[in-house]
């Protein structure tokens, strides 16, 4: 059962990382492409310290996400700044900028050779080696970030984040603080994101640039739009989706010559479908 | 004797990246759409002509063939995606995703087909060589240059003098307003697009002819090109296009100083320190 | 909505729990390979290898009448997909081995292959980490680290000693360079100057530009693509020095091109017999490219241990494959291969390419 298990941690981590995007890009309109940046640290943080035994689990995890906090707003602060395509460009940027020291600084990541032999978490004491096991640790983190995402929405606070992506003037205008707003919003993404990446890494037990480049990036973003933007239902269901699309369509009988790039063009002809026909996701609102 | 080599290769290089730029800029200050499947396009641009050379036909009609293809593509793409999605309203990101939609089955269909293996043209003539001023290029280089100032000039000489790219002018800088005046941007917008697709097939070919065929390697160029376009001023065809040369070189000279390795980080690092301060590019298109 | 994806799951699991129990008589194994995004370059070469071994081995009636398939599985090279795709194999097909490929997606599978006692088998991944990752992976080719300090003592000893290092900015190519660097000083050589290039890209100007201005002996070259245009830029740039690298220069189109002419190479001896290459071909219409025979050879191995296994009469697992290997220790498949430890000990040759033809200089052993 260990493939339905690992599958469920992959998309349960990939669900938090949903949340955080969802709240930048869908809630507040921040159109950022480098959540996988954070995510990244995070994952670097967690292995380091373990590998280390500098911290053991828990405490990394806690610093993986306050590093994310902080990295998250530095990287969301151009959004104040530059709007819309622009920031794009600058995202696609400071994401690429991430890659380069992901790959190139050797001595604290390994380079593009990763770091493997990252130990499995423990908790106080326990380890948690077996999928079945981390599966419950993945679910409790997940759950926990629902909640957060949950009763941030409900509170007064969310409506403040809508009505900046509504009309941002108009919210600056009635007197609210809408710079406060936004990098709390961020920090909160970034919270998301750090520690999404220390789950990760101690999961997988090793870590390397590939997964946290702008393809990983991209991937979040198609998540977030295919689960639906700007609700918790939206940002559960995209995950869950997108990582179970690849074994589906392997079911799918093609000359093996062919069937990797065919199930590749399957892939981009959904998304556009998507745009096309349902641009609100399977269970979120309109875009 | 380095310094002037790799200035001479940053130009070379530039100029490719120029041209994409300058297309790219043409169709996103009209349009407002961000279109990564342009990257697709220009892939395919080369493959095209690739398979029409190893079929024999000379190079010349390969290279217009290439250019047809890209026109009708870019055209089709426009009206049968961007055309549907803005008719029912779709914002920005659904726009974009569905591009990046577009550019992945485009990349996947040119892999499926020609294999993923970087492919080599196999025309003789394009890897001699010609000393200049004691630097070596390739006639491959060599034309790549001529062609990038050729497309500059024809796209001024477009923009600024012919009609169609004054009505092009006059749709980018206020579409309600050609719309009740009978501009139809509609129309103007797949023309745009077409035009475009035409310019961008220029490099895609000519660069591959230098390098080498590869499915996956367009998505790398445009972005530079989109931070030229950007950084140069959003409307500015030489905005885009110097700037496109300016960062071709700098990366080429940087080798000099700093290893390689972080030669395309220091380059991002730079243009998003230049959007904290700059976010209006350089040169303002109006 | 939950129960949708409880619904959808299952769903999932009752159609590859179909696919899987429909035909009894066959032996399963896994590949995890990319077959999509940059590393299908590969990842193709490496799948047809592996298919084309089995349907000869099918053809002939299978190993001891029982029928092989392998179940291909995309991994993108990248160590989640590897990770979910192995889980997917092991749990839902029951697969006792799996050939994979890549460095990292075969490092992050290792911790799993060692648990569940599950074969690997890499033939195309060289870093030196493979060697330890795991007492169930067995690599089918000598690391870099071997191969790397084969061609640096042979350099110092043709009064080499100046070296620059053009190498790709992946693991393949940083692992390479590190090695290089190691053996090369150790041999008595200096390294000059060392200039990175980024997988995929492939105008590689700047940085022979840069390297040439060191004024080196050998440019030492650890790139795993884009042989041909590197040559050919090297050739119109007119660069005087030896070019040196490893088996990844054994591509046909750069060797049949005059532009590779003096290129020198470690080669890890492996030749189709010239039936074989033809009956590639014209399956494939694609020559049998280094990959490809190494993929071929490693299934090979495979079917050698499997048959062994079979005629023992024991269970096809892991862990009897494994022992079966070590029992029968060499190999000869397309080249004579020793399994002295869980990487291969062969014949290593120093190669030139000189007319279109890559003739050996020198020959020699890993290990």
């Amino acid at each position: 059962m260990d493939f339905l298990y690992s599958y469920l941690v992959l998309a349960e981590i990939y669900v938090l990382l949903g949340l955080s995007t969802n709240l930048l890009v869908g809630i507040v309109g921040i159109f950022s492409v480098s959540q996988a940046a954070v995510f990244g640290v995070g994952a670097y943080i967690v292995a380091a310290c373990t590998m280390s035994d500098t911290l053991s689990f828990i405490p990394a995890l806690v610093l993986a996400a306050g590093c994310g906090v902080a990295l998250n707003i530095l990287i969301t602060l151009p959004s104040l700044r530059v709007s819309g395509d622009y920031f794009v460009v600058t995202s696609f940027g400071i994401q690429l900028l991430a890659t380069a020291i992901f790959t190139n600084w050797t001595d604290g990541t390994g380079g593009a050779n990763g770091l493997p032999g990252i130990p499995p978490p423990d908790i106080f004491g326990l380890p948690v080696a077996e999928t079945s096991e981390f599966l419950m640790l993945s679910t409790v983190a997940l759950g926990l970030g629902c909640l957060c995402f949950w009763l941030a929405m409900r509170a007064p606070y969310g409506r403040l984040l809508r009505a900046i992506r509504e009309d941002e003037l108009a919210v600056a205008a009635a007197g609210k603080n809408v710079l406060f707003a936004k990098v709390s919003a961020a920090a909160l993404a970034g919270a998301f994101a750090g520690s999404a990446g220390g789950l990760y890494g101690s999961f997988l037990s090793f870590v390397d640039p590939s997964s946290f480049d702008l393809d990983a990036s991209i991937l979040l973003l198609t998540m977030v739009v295919v689960g639906g933007a700007r609700t918790l239902a939206g940002s559960v269901i995209g995950p869950f989706v997108l990582l179970a699309l690849p074994q589906l369509l392997a079911l799918v009988d093609i000359p093996t010559t062919i069937a990797a790039a065919a199930r590749q063009s399957v892939y981009g002809l959904l998304l556009i479908a998507f745009m096309l026909f349902r641009p609100q996701g399977l269970a979120g609102e309109k875009l | 004797m380095i310094l002037l080599q790799l200035l001479i290769n940053g130009i070379v290089t530039g100029c490719a990246l120029g041209v994409v730029a300058i297309s790219f800029s043409l169709i996103y200050s009209t349009t407002r759409i961000f279109h990564v499947a342009h990257a697709g396009v220009y892939t395919l641009a080369g493959y095209i002509a690739w398979s029409l050379s190893t079929r024999g036909v000379p190079s010349v009609l390969s290279l217009l063939g290439a250019v047809g293809v890209c026109a009708v593509v870019g055209a089709l793409i426009q009206h049968q995606l961007y055309h549907r999605l803005e008719r029912r309203r779709a914002s920005h990101l659904v726009v974009l995703i569905a591009s990046l939609g577009t550019l992945a089955v485009m990349q996947n269909l040119i892999a499926g087909i020609y294999t993923p293996n970087i492919l080599q043209f196999h025309i003789s003539w394009s890897q001699g060589t010609m000393r200049l001023g004691g630097v070596l290029l390739s006639y491959a280089q060599i034309l790549t240059v001529l062609m990038g100032i050729a497309a500059y000039a024809g796209m001024m000489y477009f923009a600024h003098r012919t009609m169609l790219g004054k009505r092009i002018r006059a749709v980018a800088s206020n579409p309600f307003l050609a719309e009740i005046t009978r501009l139809e941007p509609k129309t103007v917008y797949v023309i745009v697009i077409a035009i475009a697709s035409a310019i961008v097939a220029l490099p895609g070919v000519l660069v591959p002819l230098d390098l080498g065929l590869q499915p996956y390697g367009g998505i790398g160029a445009l972005l530079t090109a989109t931070i030229a376009m950007i950084a140069g001023g959003v409307g500015s065809i030489s905005g885009a296009f110097f700037l496109s040369v300016a960062i071709a070189v700098v990366q080429n000279l940087s080798l000099l100083v700093i290893p390689g390795e972080w030669s395309i980080g220091v380059t991002f690092f730079i243009f998003v320190i230049f959007m904290l301060f700059r976010p209006t590019g350089l040169f303002t298109a109006r | 909505m939950l129960r949708t994806i409880r619904v959808g799951l299952a769903a999932l699991a009752v159609s590859l729990a179909a696919s899987g129990g429909a035909m009894a008589e066959t032996i399963r194994f896994g590949a995890i390979l990319p077959l999509t995004g940059p590393g299908a370059v590969v990842g193709t070469q490496e799948q047809r290898g592996i298919q084309f071994a089995i349907d000869e081995a099918n053809a002939k009636g299978g190993i001891l009448g029982n029928k092989i398939e392998v179940l291909f599985e995309d991994n993108q090279a990248k160590p989640d997909q590897s990770v979910l795709s192995f889980n997917k194999l092991v749990d839902l097909q029951h697969v006792p081995m799996i050939f994979t490929g890549y460095s990292g997606p075969t490092l992050a599978m290792a911790p799993l292959a060692t648990r569940k006692k599950v074969l690997m088998v890499n033939a195309g991944a060289q870093s030196d980490k493979l060697a330890t990752a795991s007492p169930y992976l067995f690599n089918t080719l000598p690391t870099t680290g071997d191969e790397v300090s084969v061609m640096a003592k042979y350099l110092v000893a043709e009064g080499k000693k100046n070296a620059a290092v053009l190498f790709e900015n992946d693991a393949a190519g940083i692992g390479g360079r590190d090695d290089f660097r190691d053996s090369f000083v150790k041999a008595g050589g200096k390294i000059l100057a060392e200039e990175p290039s980024q997988f995929g890209q492939t105008d590689y100007r700047p940085a022979l530009l840069k390297l040439a201005a060191a004024k080196p002996d050998v440019m030492y070259v650890v790139i795993t693509a884009g042989m041909l245009p590197l040559a050919q830029q090297a050739k119109q740039l007119g660069l005087n020095f030896t070019v040196a690298g490893t088996s990844f220069f054994s591509d046909p189109d750069t060797i049949a091109d005059p532009a590779s002419s003096g290129f020198i190479h470690t080669q890890v001896q492996i030749s189709a017999p010239p039936a074989l290459a033809a009956a590639f071909k014209q399956k494939y219409n694609a020559d049998m490219e280094f990959f490809a025979k190494q993929y071929y050879n490693a299934a090979t191995i495979i079917l050698t241990a499997l048959e062994k296994v079979l005629k023992d009469k024991k269970p096809v697992s892991g862990e009897n494959l494994r022992q079966a290997i070590f029992d029968v220790r060499k190999f000869q498949g397309l080249i004579p291969m020793e399994f002295k430890t869980n990487t291969a000990s062969v014949a290593l040759d120093i190669n030139v390419m000189r007319d279109g033809k890559d003739n050996v200089l020198k020959e020699m052993k890993s290990q």
